[in-house]
């Protein structure tokens, strides 16, 4: 993300807190609400009132953003000042004293408040995120009985829903930019913008053009910090209906593990409570035929990526091959977009596998209907996912390879949750019920998926195994790769292959011996955000350190899948924490850690993919081709 | 044909690109450029800049579509008219009217054979001459309705220029210290030059010299500030956007007296040690550009600018003019500074100031152009002089831009502290029944108050007088300056962006006789709400006419109000 601009004294303070220089902190007195205390110089009044549970209201604020300080609803007093002030964007340099509350504040949040709602146009009933709206909940906190200045119902502006996996519907919208923010600065892709000026000021695209033909990688970060309901995603929770009520469909789901660490949100429950197990029960409700792993096809796809990986570098390291490395990850499909869009010619670094979501379709719509006889033409394939951008993926039209699109639905975390709201579950208490077979249960490997450095700490469990016949444990603590959890902008880690060990059964199409391996230092990244992402595609372009890896992490969002744009809205860093705890808890208490452990999925390689990974079945339905989409629209 | 202009515009942009450096900051150069050019920048250009740039498409048009001269696609010939409220005052009504008549289309449209758009456009700074147009790249005062079929001939036979004179003519009614007196280039910097810089600060300090600009804020303290700052390079910004209605003293200063401001700025630059200066001119204002460019290369010549000034080793500075393109907001300080970085001219939060993160986060102070005049004539002279005019606390002269209902229109070199009734008496004005102190963000003086002296402690102004005598409807005038901020605000923060536009509602509705005293008094709360809640400048003082003008007024504008059922 690019750098904020902060006064002097806020960036001492938040250099000092990160231990990027060696200072001292300074301290200085100030009063708030009448009570004394020491802070540190350069805090914002919104940090120290918060430090305090002094609740401010905020609107254009947002943990994850640039401050803009442009809606003006969190003014406070700052005692010897005529003018009130923004808390958000305040920072205190000196002693001063401070009030949260007064006649003058009320008043004149309230005056905000109402100037908002009458330029916001359309009632509550009738919104997606009713009850989930952060100006519905000012309006119910400051109790707004009426509208001295209006407050238009009939629709202005046409919504846009050209996209398929975010809908923008610009009457709802108070210009609070922080989809501009996520978009511009927090993502680095840079669809939207703030056109004209003064009351005629409003937020669109490059010449006003519709979601679907804008540089869009429809990772939905934007709809995630909407405070309303100007952005959301594009609602498929009809069609899943219809095809749950079709007595002529077979549907299928597929949940993605993200989503199970989020969904209790919706839910009323902490982040942090992965709820896999009462998903399953509240999907049979609903009426889904069968429940299925979406950690299943993450292994699948450790094993087609890993040994993409392991073919990559045998040509590098002793034919001379010029096989393009690092390898990028292709699962999270706003990634894919980002590259094919800003950076085509490293389309080839990407790994053909797909991702997890579109190779379990793929496998459902030919070897589970094989196995139990079912016509795919009458399979509806859905998946449960924490994201926005996997809609778009499910659309893609080589999504097909069993001659019938591999997923037909994506469902957002929000959207079942509506859904589950719908025929009326609870779902934190609904009993637990296990995954359908044959496809197998939670894989500790598969589950980690959800979070950034996941799918690298998959890989390189099953690669360091089945390489050296160690065990990771050997090597890590309990197998966790410390060095890429976590959610630092760009994790990077070396890892020695001191020991080379004999070639499984399930790699000796591919290779006599892994000798090239040997005394190999295997170097990794893991990055997460796209305008992370950037800095990563910028270093290798410059000939970095990064360009020296062989493989990278990438992740559209922050904090990886758990960060998704059709997760529960709130979301911040504390929010996303907990769902990684979620999520490695998961892992913990698995049985299976590790993807070629999985038994389906060594099932699936003896009965179906016979001729084994990445052969030619494998490749005709596991992977697939990229585009070069460039950054031009004229 | 269409794809020949492309091309010929693909070959302006990446002759452009080469021009300007590959930063940020050169977009609005390259947009003037490019629209001067062409007339329009397609989204294809647009997208083209942003690549070279490295910033996104979207950014390029949001400050594309910020500014009032780039905007939009129009036809060969732009008239724009200026409905400020001087130019109002003086039949701007019927100016448009006329123009309407003639050219079949409204304000807005463009003539189906391309030729004409109309537009209106916020103050031209010809407040003293009005009503003024703006025809493409042509400036005309003093327009009569008659006068609008020869401008459209004049337009259609290319000839605007044989046909109508150049009117940048200055009404100078009253010379003061800033004025009289001979000036030689360099001069002033000679007596400075082996002073330092607290030397020269202490001097500045018991001056007590506040800035013109209009917020008085004391010059010696901001320089000191920057003084101070370890980080370089530092800046050093001449506000020349001028675009206060009813001002257009700096129009006439940087028009006649230019190297008395570089002076001033050079001398700035020693004092803070600032390398680079810039003057950002209004767009308005562009037949300046010029005479300021040549008076930088006379400077630069006689080693006045430029490396090691007057041979003193590492003495340097220089000065880039920047354009404005139509936007009143970037006269505020960080918005000019937003602006200069090629951003939207949108004001940022403060904490923190110019003087430690500035343009392109460096130290930066940025001045009136009536400021370096001053600073000019304190080191020709001296403290003392410089303090005998003036109050105590409102020390030295000041320009005031004088228009409206009187006989003598123009500028006028007094010092602070002069009273209304005085200035008055001065200008010639008769049966006055409200003065305008300060523009369209200052405040509206009933004849009760004329008294009151103008000076920073009582009335304060960046120099705008406005001038309205009994047959004016003070409700239009209310509308005229609220209409203006609805236009000018930059659109950022709700109270502002929102609140105005409900002022400006509130204020048709009083003159349909709709509005109850009710949602009178509840416009009134919410216009004190805009003052202490907006972010900057503007937003702050914009609700100041629409205040003092009701409430001078009251029973002027009660008196539409209907007596008993309440509409709202």
């Amino acid at each position: 993300m690019s750098e904020c601009r902060a006064s002097k004294a806020e960036k001492i303070r938040l250099a000092c807190e990160n231990k990027d220089l060696a200072c001292e902190e300074e301290l200085i007195d100030i009063t708030i609400d009448g009570k004394k205390l020491k802070i540190k110089k350069g805090t914002t009044i919104l940090e120290v009132a918060r430090s305090l549970g002094i609740k401010i209201p905020t609107l254009c604020y947002h943990e994850d953003l640039c401050i803009a300080g442009i809606c003006r609803i969190c003014l406070v007093e700052v005692v010897g000042m005529e003018i009130l002030q923004a808390s958000c964007s305040y920072s205190i340099e000196m002693e001063i004293e401070i009030n949260t509350h007064s006649h003058k504040i009320r008043k004149a949040r309230r005056h905000i408040l109402d100037l908002m709602l009458a330029n916001h146009v359309g009632e509550c009933y009738s919104c997606i995120r009713n009850g989930n709206c952060e100006l519905q909940d000012l309006a119910k906190d400051y109790g707004i009985t009426e509208y001295p200045f209006g407050h238009p119902n009939k629709n202005v502006k046409p919504v846009d829903c050209s996209s398929m996996s975010i809908v923008r519907d610009m009457d709802k919208c108070i210009l609070c930019r922080r989809c501009v923010r996520s978009c511009v600065d927090l993502q680095e892709v840079g669809v939207f913008g703030v056109k004209e000026r003064g009351d005629k000021s409003y937020i669109s695209t490059f010449g006003d053009r519709g979601m679907e033909d804008v540089i869009c990688i429809n990772c939905g970060q934007c709809v995630n910090r909407c405070p309303t309901g100007a952005l959301h995603e594009k609602d498929q929770t009809e069609e899943v209906w219809r095809a749950l009520e079709d007595k002529n469909k077979h549907v299928v789901i597929q949940t993605a593990p993200a989503p199970r660490a989020g969904i209790g949100e919706l839910f009323g429950l902490a982040p942090g409570k992965s709820l896999t197990l009462e998903i399953n029960t509240g999907l049979k409700y609903c009426g889904f035929d069968k429940v299925f792993d979406t950690c299943f096809s993450a292994d699948l796809t450790i094993i087609e990526e890993g040994l993409e990986l392991l073919l990559r570098l045998k040509k590098n390291l002793t034919e001379g091959g010029d096989e393009t490395l690092p390898q990028f990850t292709s699962c999270s499909p706003g990634w894919v977009k980002y590259l094919e869009h800003f950076n085509p010619k490293y389309t080839n670094n990407l790994s053909s596998s797909k991702s997890p979501q579109q190779m379990f379709g793929s496998i459902i719509k030919t070897y589970y209907c094989e196995k139990n006889n079912i016509d795919p033409k009458d399979v509806v394939t859905v998946a449960l996912m924490p994201c926005t951008a996997k809609k778009f993926e499910a659309a893609r039209e080589e999504m097909c390879d069993s001659g019938y699109r591999d997923i037909d639905y994506g469902l957002t975390t929000r959207e079942l949750g509506k859904m589950f709201k719908e025929v009326g579950l609870d779902l934190p208490n609904l009993e637990k019920s296990q995954f359908d077979d044959p496809f197998g249960g939670i894989s500790g490997s598969g589950v980690i998926f959800g979070v950034t450095g996941g799918v690298m700490e998959s890989a390189i469990r099953t690669i360091y195994e089945l390489v050296t016949g160690k065990k990771i444990e050997s090597v890590f603590d309990e197998g966790k790769i410390k060095v890429i959890r976590g959610f630092d902008k760009i994790k990077y880690a070396e890892l020695i292959i001191d020991k080379i060990g004999e070639v499984p059964k399930l790699l000796r199409s591919h290779f006599k011996d892994f000798e090239f391996l040997n005394g190999v230092t295997l170097k990794v990244a893991v990055c997460h955000g796209t305008a992370n992402a950037k800095r990563v595609l910028e270093n290798i372009e410059a000939g970095g350190e990064f360009s020296g890896c062989h493989f990278i992490e990438f992740m559209a969002c922050p904090g990886g899948c758990l960060g998704g744009g059709g997760q529960p809205i709130p979301t911040n860093e504390e929010i996303r924490k907990s769902r990684a705890m979620a999520i490695y808890e998961e892992d913990r208490d698995s049985k299976i850690k590790k993807s070629y452990e999985n038994p389906a999925i060594v099932e699936l390689y003896e009965n179906f993919l016979t001729d084994g990974p990445g052969g030619d079945k494998a490749h005709k339905l596991l992977h697939t081709k990229y585009i070069t989409r460039g950054n031009t629209l004229t | 044909m269409e794809k020949l202009k492309k091309e010929a515009m693909k070959r302006s942009l990446e002759k452009l690109i080469n021009k300007y450096s590959l930063e940020k900051s050169s977009i609005l150069p390259i947009l003037n450029e490019l629209q001067d050019e062409y007339g329009e920048i397609g989204e294809d250009l647009m997208e083209e800049l942003a690549h070279s740039l490295g910033i996104h498409p979207t950014e390029v048009e949001g400050v594309y579509s910020f500014y009032s001269f780039l905007n939009k696609k129009s036809g060969k010939h732009i008239i724009r008219l200026c409905q400020t409220i001087s130019c109002d005052l003086k039949g701007k009504k019927r100016l448009e009217k006329q123009l309407i008549n003639e050219l079949g289309i409204k304000f807005g449209e463009t003539t189906q054979d391309g030729l004409f758009s109309l537009e209106h456009c916020n103050c031209l700074g010809m407040c003293d001459r009005g009503p003024a147009l703006m025809v493409d790249k042509k400036l005309i005062s003093r327009v009569k309705p008659s006068d609008i079929p020869s401008i459209i001939n004049a337009c259609k036979n290319n000839n605007l220029d044989e046909k109508f004179e150049d009117t940048i003519i200055s009404n100078v009614q009253i010379k003061g210290p800033l004025l009289k007196g001979k000036f030689e280039d360099g001069e002033v910097i000679k007596k400075v030059i082996d002073r330092n810089s607290k030397d020269l600060l202490s001097d500045i300090e018991k001056t007590n010299l506040r800035g013109r600009g209009g917020a008085g804020f004391p010059t010696f303290l901001k320089w000191k500030l920057a003084y101070k700052q370890e980080n370089t390079p530092k800046y050093i910004v001449c506000n020349a956007d001028e675009g206060e209605p009813g001002t257009f003293k700096d129009r006439y200063i940087l028009h006649k007296h230019c190297s008395k401001v570089i002076e001033g700025m050079t001398i700035a630059s020693h004092i803070i040690k600032a390398s680079k200066g810039f003057i950002y001119l209004r767009g308005e204002y562009f037949y300046l550009k010029k005479i300021i460019e040549k008076t930088i290369e006379s400077r630069e010549k006689n080693k006045l600018l430029g490396k090691n000034i007057l041979g003193m080793d590492g003495f340097d500075f220089d000065i880039e003019i920047r354009m404005g393109a139509g936007a009143y907001i970037c006269g505020e300080e960080t918005a000019l500074i937003e602006s200069l970085e090629g951003s939207r001219g949108e004001p940022r939060n403060r904490p923190p100031y110019p003087i430690d993160t500035g343009f392109c986060d460096k130290p930066t102070i940025v001045n009136n152009v009536e400021t370096f005049l001053d600073i000019n004539l304190i080191f020709k002279n001296s403290v003392e002089f410089f303090k005998t005019y003036g109050t105590s606390k409102s020390t030295g002269t000041k320009f005031f831009s004088i228009s409206g209902d009187c006989e003598a229109e123009g500028i006028y070199e007094l010092p602070f502290g002069i009273t209304i009734e005085k200035l008055i008496e001065k200008v010639g004005a008769k049966n006055i029944k409200a003065v305008q102190v300060g523009g369209a963000a200052g405040r509206c003086v009933k004849a009760k108050d004329f008294k009151n002296r103008i000076a920073f402690e009582a009335v304060p102004t960046g120099g705008s007088i406005i001038l309205f005598n009994k047959n004016r409807d003070m409700l239009e005038v209310a509308q005229n300056f609220m209409d203006f901020f609805v236009d000018e605000s930059c659109g950022q923060c709700t109270p502002c962006r929102e609140g105005n536009r409900k002022l400006s509602n509130g204020l048709k509705l009083m003159k349909e006789g709709r509005c109850s005293i009710t949602y009178l008094e509840e416009l009134l709360d919410l216009a004190e709400t805009i003052k202490i809640s907006s972010k900057c400048g503007l937003g702050q003082s914009s609700p100041n006419a629409f205040i003092s003008i009701i409430e001078n007024f009251k029973d002027e504008i009660l008196g539409r109000l209907p007596k008993e059922e309440s509409n709202e």
